[in-house]
C-alpha cells in the first residue's frame, strides 16, 4: 500500500474503535502515521517484551555514518498475529524495516513491516501491513 | 421397584445442582469482534446508549476530552494510567484493542482472563453479592453471577473511583455493573454491559462488546510490563525512550 493512502484508513479505524482503547498501552499520537521511512541495517537487539517489543537497529547513511534507531512493535501478542516469533530477529541480522517515525525527531518509530532474514515480509499486527 | 429407587437416588443430586436445562459452555478464548466491513451485522454489537453524566461531572469530563483532542492535534498524547502499565480493571478490560479474553467456566465459578496486562476477574456463581459498602474498592471489585436461562448475568460492585471508566467516564464507589453474557451464534458471544451510578450518571449507560471464538489451538500470551519505555514528561506528555549510541 502506498504511504500516502494509509492515513484515511487509520482515521477510519480511530472513528470506528472510538469507544475502546485502540492500543493497550498508548495511542499512535507520538508517531507520524502519514509518513513512512525505510531503514536498512543491522539488528543490535531484539526485545520480545511487554508492553512492547523493540528492534534496536544500526543504520548506515549514504555517507557511511551509522545512525541508531529504536523501533517499537505492538506487545508480543500483536506482532505474533502477523507471524512474528520471539526469535524472528537476533543480534547481527540484516533487515529492512518500514516505520512511522516519531514526531519529536528522535531516532525512533513504530513498525509498519519488516523483511526477516528468511525473506518473509511481516507486519505489526492486524491492520499494520502486509 | 428396587432399580427405580436406585435411579432416583442417582438422579436426585443432579436435579438439585442443575437449573432447568444446561447452561451453554462459554469456556474458550474469545477475540474482539468489531463488526464493520465483512462482518455479519446481525452478530455485531448493537450501538451503545448515550453517556448521560450529571452536569457537575459532565463539565470536567468534556474539558478533559477537549484537552486530549487538542493534545492529539499537536501530535501529543496526554498521560493516562495505562501508559504507566497500570491495568484497566472492570469493565474496560473486556474490550482492549485486539486482545482476546479467556473464559473458564465451571459450575461454581466463571474466571475471565484478559490478555492485555494479564488481568483476571472471578465471577462466583455459588454465593450472594455482599453489601457494596463492605467490598474493598479495587480494579475488579466483587462479581457474582447466575444463569438466567442461557444468559450469564454478572453483578459487579466495588470498583475504585480512580479506575478509569467506560470512555474515561468518572464514577463513584456506588457504581454497579450488570453484564449479560449471551451466545448470539455458536461462536459469537455478546457481553451487554450496563453501568449504573446514581452519583455520577443521569441514567444507566449500556454498551455491548462482541466476541468471536478463537481457534481452540490459540494459547494466551503473557503480558508482564517489565520493559516500559514510554514515560510521561514534565508537561504530562507521553514520550518514548530511545537508545542513544
Amino acid at each position: 500500500m502506498a504511504p500516502h493512502s494509509r492515513f484515511p484508513i487509520l482515521i477510519g479505524l480511530a472513528w470506528f474503535f472510538a469507544a475502546f482503547p485502540l492500543l493497550a498501552h498508548h495511542s499512535f499520537t507520538m508517531f507520524d502515521m502519514t509518513k513512512q521511512i525505510t531503514l536498512v541495517g543491522t539488528v543490535t537487539d531484539f526485545q520480545w517484551t511487554n508492553p512492547h517489543a523493540y528492534i534496536e537497529i544500526d543504520v548506515p547513511d549514504a555517507q557511511g555514518a551509522v545512525k541508531h534507531w529504536s523501533i517499537e512493535l505492538g506487545s508480543p501478542s500483536i506482532p505474533q498475529q502477523s507471524g512474528w516469533k520471539f526469535r524472528s530477529l537476533k543480534k547481527g541480522d540484516k533487515t529492512t524495516l518500514v516505520i512511522n517515525p516519531l514526531k519529536s525527531g528522535q531516532m525512533g518509530g513504530f513498525l509498519s513491516k519488516a523483511t526477516l532474514p528468511d525473506g518473509r515480509v511481516v507486519g505489526n499486527g492486524p491492520g499494520r501491513e502486509p | 421397584m428396587k432399580s427405580s429407587f436406585v435411579w432416583l437416588l442417582l438422579l436426585t443430586p443432579l436435579a438439585f445442582s442443575q437449573p432447568a436445562g444446561n447452561p451453554p459452555d462459554l469456556t474458550g478464548v474469545w477475540g474482539i469482534y468489531r463488526g464493520g466491513r465483512g462482518a455479519d451485522p446481525k452478530l455485531a454489537a448493537p450501538p451503545a446508549s448515550p453517556l448521560a453524566l450529571k452536569p457537575e461531572y459532565a463539565k470536567p469530563y468534556e474539558t478533559r476530552r477537549a484537552a486530549e483532542a487538542d493534545a492529539a492535534k499537536r501530535g501529543e498524547q496526554l498521560a493516562n494510567t495505562s501508559v504507566r502499565c497500570v491495568p484497566y480493571g472492570v469493565p474496560t478490560m473486556m474490550s482492549i484493542a485486539v486482545y482476546p479474553v479467556e473464559i473458564i467456566q465451571t459450575a461454581k465459578q466463571v474466571t475471565i482472563v484478559g490478555e492485555a496486562f494479564s488481568e483476571v476477574r472471578r465471577v462466583y456463581l455459588d454465593r450472594p453479592q455482599e453489601d457494596p459498602e463492605d467490598v474493598a474498592p479495587g480494579y475488579y471489585g466483587r462479581s457474582v453471577g447466575h444463569w438466567d436461562g442461557d444468559t450469564l448475568v454478572v453483578d459487579t460492585v466495588g470498583i475504585k473511583p480512580t479506575v478509569s471508566g467506560y470512555r474515561g467516564m468518572p464514577h463513584s464507589e456506588r457504581m454497579r455493573i450488570t453484564e449479560r453474557f449471551h451466545l448470539v451464534a455458536s461462536d459469537v458471544l455478546h457481553d451487554q454491559i450496563t453501568i449504573d451510578d446514581p452519583v455520577v450518571l443521569e441514567k444507566p449507560v449500556t454498551y455491548t462488546v462482541a466476541y468471536k471464538r478463537m481457534p481452540n489451538t490459540y494459547e494466551m500470551v503473557e503480558f508482564v510490563c517489565d520493559n516500559n519505555r514510554e514515560f510521561v514528561d514534565e508537561k504530562g506528555i507521553v514520550r518514548l525512550k530511545v537508545q542513544d549510541r
